[in-house]
């Protein structure tokens, strides 16, 4: 009983790690717009179609599809908030990029049936397969091994970010107050079009790692997504921290649901919880500070 | 100059006049088909597939006509769903007003797609769908070519019972109609034989990580079969999940997983390693040597340059099933339901159909059992 405790224990925490990485990019463009963006899942699923083209179309190795998902989802935030979502913003109206995010999700999810075809791609990593076995009968394959590591570094990584650097300082600054900031000197639309990038970068290279665990299809992405929200609003919207251990604690629920209930029901554990977090703890688990405009 | 070019006018129009008069010009009669299939969203490999074994029949079988009518077939997207499945059909039965149509492929939307044909006196072909629901009690409109559920279930719990001497179960489906139907059915009868089901786990489509629904198999104890019902995408990764646990043979493991006959030829190629052992159920063998079947994969592979799927076989034999039916007499919907009802020794590319008072195939030649082989081959089980 141990052994599969423990070993739930290590598949919710990869799990875990891939919610983590796909909601912190929600978490980012709420925290700095506050606006949803639906199409983040699509992103999620190109990046993942990257990697999976790069690896056995062009010969490429896994990991550096990695890094080619994180670019190729980057430049895909980039050209969508250049071309659709900044200027509607411009137009003063918070409901039309909302709805365009919409838009943008139908018209990714189209051309990827179009470019990609709707029958499931068998994308395995070389380390797919490969089993790593660990104490008392555990064990661990090298692809969930790459996706806790890989994860965990730009985690820290985008945390450092966000601490310790001008530029992170300065995002941080736009979402606590978008116009004061904007009055220090900050330039508010490089921040948002820097948020919109390092988002979809991570939806990207979440992809990547996706890939090989989920079902590759042009509505892959969805599945996660739902999710992804979840965990943003039980870390508390636009929370990196509460993201971060909203993020893990889903996976882990599910994995020691599926073992302790039955694996339909997850679902409903985890909307459970999201419920009860709107009921007894609106802000989430750690509330963003906000400044009101009045 | 002039008066001979005005004799060749009035030749050439007269001509005209001519076969438009003349009754009974091949080109000029029409049986409209409906095609009933998912376009659209995670069913839309089923669409695809079924749209390339539909097209490719109706080109052979317009090549000579039958009976002076030429075949014609027009799509509307399903979407493997209840509500869009029925709007789909009363689109299809309004404006495009069919003799009878084909699909789906996915049980709830076959459910909900029979009585608006019904209602409409219009003759539904399934070929896809597996819950017993759809034709028990059964509907006097809805004809079904595929093995039903219990027709399955019970031959595999037998056969997992007898032939591989399985004493211990852990069932894994979708919660879908068919999903849950034919888990069912397979525990009844395993349970009936003797057997012992130690795990019965149900999942949503939306679920993506099966490693932790694998943990739990592992710690089940000794498994002998795990029988599986799911749409390929997520049976690949329960297969490999199962396999990394060191469940199933692929792995190292004694469990043998059974597969449904949702799963298309190809699948153990995707799964890799992790499919070694497998045995499932299939509707269509490629290795079967019937000069229908090898004419099939010829034509298929020379139209489109690809293997054929089960899903293309079933598609090419809807066909084939509404030209016999015009052959014998078909004209209307009416015709078409009852010639259809009496559909005998019609031998197609997936097996032979004969339709039962419920209108369902009693043939169980559609039922192939295959075994995945270490070189990730086909070995055909002959057990039925």
């Amino acid at each position: 009983m141990l052994t599969v405790a423990l070993q739930q224990g290590i598949n919710g925490i990869v799990f875990g790690s891939l919610y983590v990485l796909v909601a912190l990019g929600l978490t980012l463009i709420y925290g700095v717009l506050v606006q949803i963006n639906f199409a983040h899942a699509d992103i999620v699923t190109i990046g993942a179609f990257a990697a999976y083209f790069f690896t056995f179309v062009f010969g490429g190795n896994y990991l550096v599809s990695i890094g080619i998902a994180l670019m190729v989802g980057a430049a895909l935030g980039w050209v969508v908030n250049a071309a659709i979502f900044a200027p509607l913003r411009e137009r003063g109206s918070e409901l039309l990029p909302l709805i365009a995010t919409i838009g943008v999700s139908i018209l990714l999810q189209n051309a990827m049936l179009l470019w990609f075809g709707p029958i499931p791609y068998a994308f395995d990593s070389p380390y797919s397969n490969e089993v790593i076995r660990l104490w008392g009968g555990t064990f661990i394959t090298w692809q969930n091994l790459i996706i806790i590591v890989v994860s965990a570094l730009t985690i820290a990584l985008l945390y450092a970010f966000m601490k310790f650097t001008m530029m992170g300082k300065a995002l941080r600054a736009v979402a606590q107050d978008r116009e004061t900031a904007g009055l220090m000197g900050i330039n508010p639309n490089q921040l948002v079009m820097l948020t919109f990038v390092i988002a979809s970068a991570l939806a990207g290279m979440g992809g990547a790692m996706l890939g090989p665990i989920l079902v590759l299809t042009p509505f892959a992405g969805t599945s996660v997504i739902v999710k992804a929200f979840a965990i943003v609003i039980i870390g508390g919207f636009g929370n990196v921290e509460g993201t971060i251990i909203a993020g893990l604690a889903v996976g882990l629920i599910e994995s020691f649901a599926t073992q302790l209930i039955n694996p339909g029901l997850t679902d409903i554990v985890v909307f459970t919880l999201l419920l009860l977090m709107l009921a007894f703890r609106p802000t989430g688990l750690i509330a963003e500070k906000r400044e009101e405009n009045v | 100059m002039r008066r001979h070019s005005a004799i060749l006018c009035i030749g050439v129009l007269a001509s005209f006049v001519f076969a438009a008069a003349k009754p009974g010009v091949a080109q000029d009669k029409v049986i409209k088909i409906g095609g009933l299939f998912a376009m659209s969203g995670p069913g839309s490999y089923f669409g695809v597939q079924d749209k390339q074994g539909i097209e490719l029949a109706i080109e052979q079988v317009n090549k000579a006509g039958i009976n002076g009518y030429r075949l014609e077939v027009q799509y509307e997207d399903s979407a493997c769903s209840p509500l869009p499945a029925t709007q789909a059909a009363k689109r299809l039965l309004e404006q495009y007003k069919p003799q009878l149509a084909l699909g789906e492929e996915c049980s709830d939307a076959t459910l909900a797609i029979m009585p608006v044909m019904e209602q409409a006196k219009v003759p539904l072909l399934n070929a896809g769908s597996s819950s017993i629901k759809i034709t028990d009690p059964g509907n006097p409109w809805t004809f079904r070519i595929m093995p039903n559920e219990v027709m399955q279930g019970v031959d595999i719990a037998s056969n997992a019972y007898k032939r591989l001497n399985a004493r211990t179960a852990v069932l894994l489906y979708e919660n879908t109609n068919a999903g849950i139907g034919n888990a069912k059915v397979f525990a009844d009868t395993f349970k009936s034989l003797g057997g012992e089901i130690l795990g019965d786990i149900g999942f949503g489509r939306d679920v993506n990580d099966f490693t932790a629904i694998a943990t739990r198999i592992a710690g089940l104890g000794k498994v002998d079969v795990i029988p599986t019902y799911t749409l390929e995408g997520q049976g690949l990764r329960i297969t490999q999940a199962l396999a990394q646990a060191g469940v199933t043979k692929g792995g190292g493991g004694q469990s043998i997983q059974l597969g449904t006959i949702w799963l298309p030829f190809g699948f153990e190629q995707k799964a890799g390693k992790a499919a070694l052992g497998y045995i499932r159920i299939v509707q269509f063998d490629p290795t079967d040597k019937r000069e229908v079947v090898q004419s099939f994969i010829r034509s298929f592979k020379a139209k489109y340059n690809q293997e054929p799927t089960h899903i293309n076989a079933h598609a090419y034999d809807q066909v084939l099933v509404v030209a016999d039916v015009i052959r014998r007499g078909g004209k209307d919907s009416q015709s078409i339901r009852d010639i259809m009802a009496t559909t005998k020794d019609f031998s197609g590319v997936t097996g032979s159909v004969e339709f039962d008072k419920t209108n369902q195939n009693v043939k169980m030649d559609t039922i192939h059992y295959m075994e995945t082989l270490p070189d990730l081959s086909w070995k055909a089980l002959g057990w039925n």
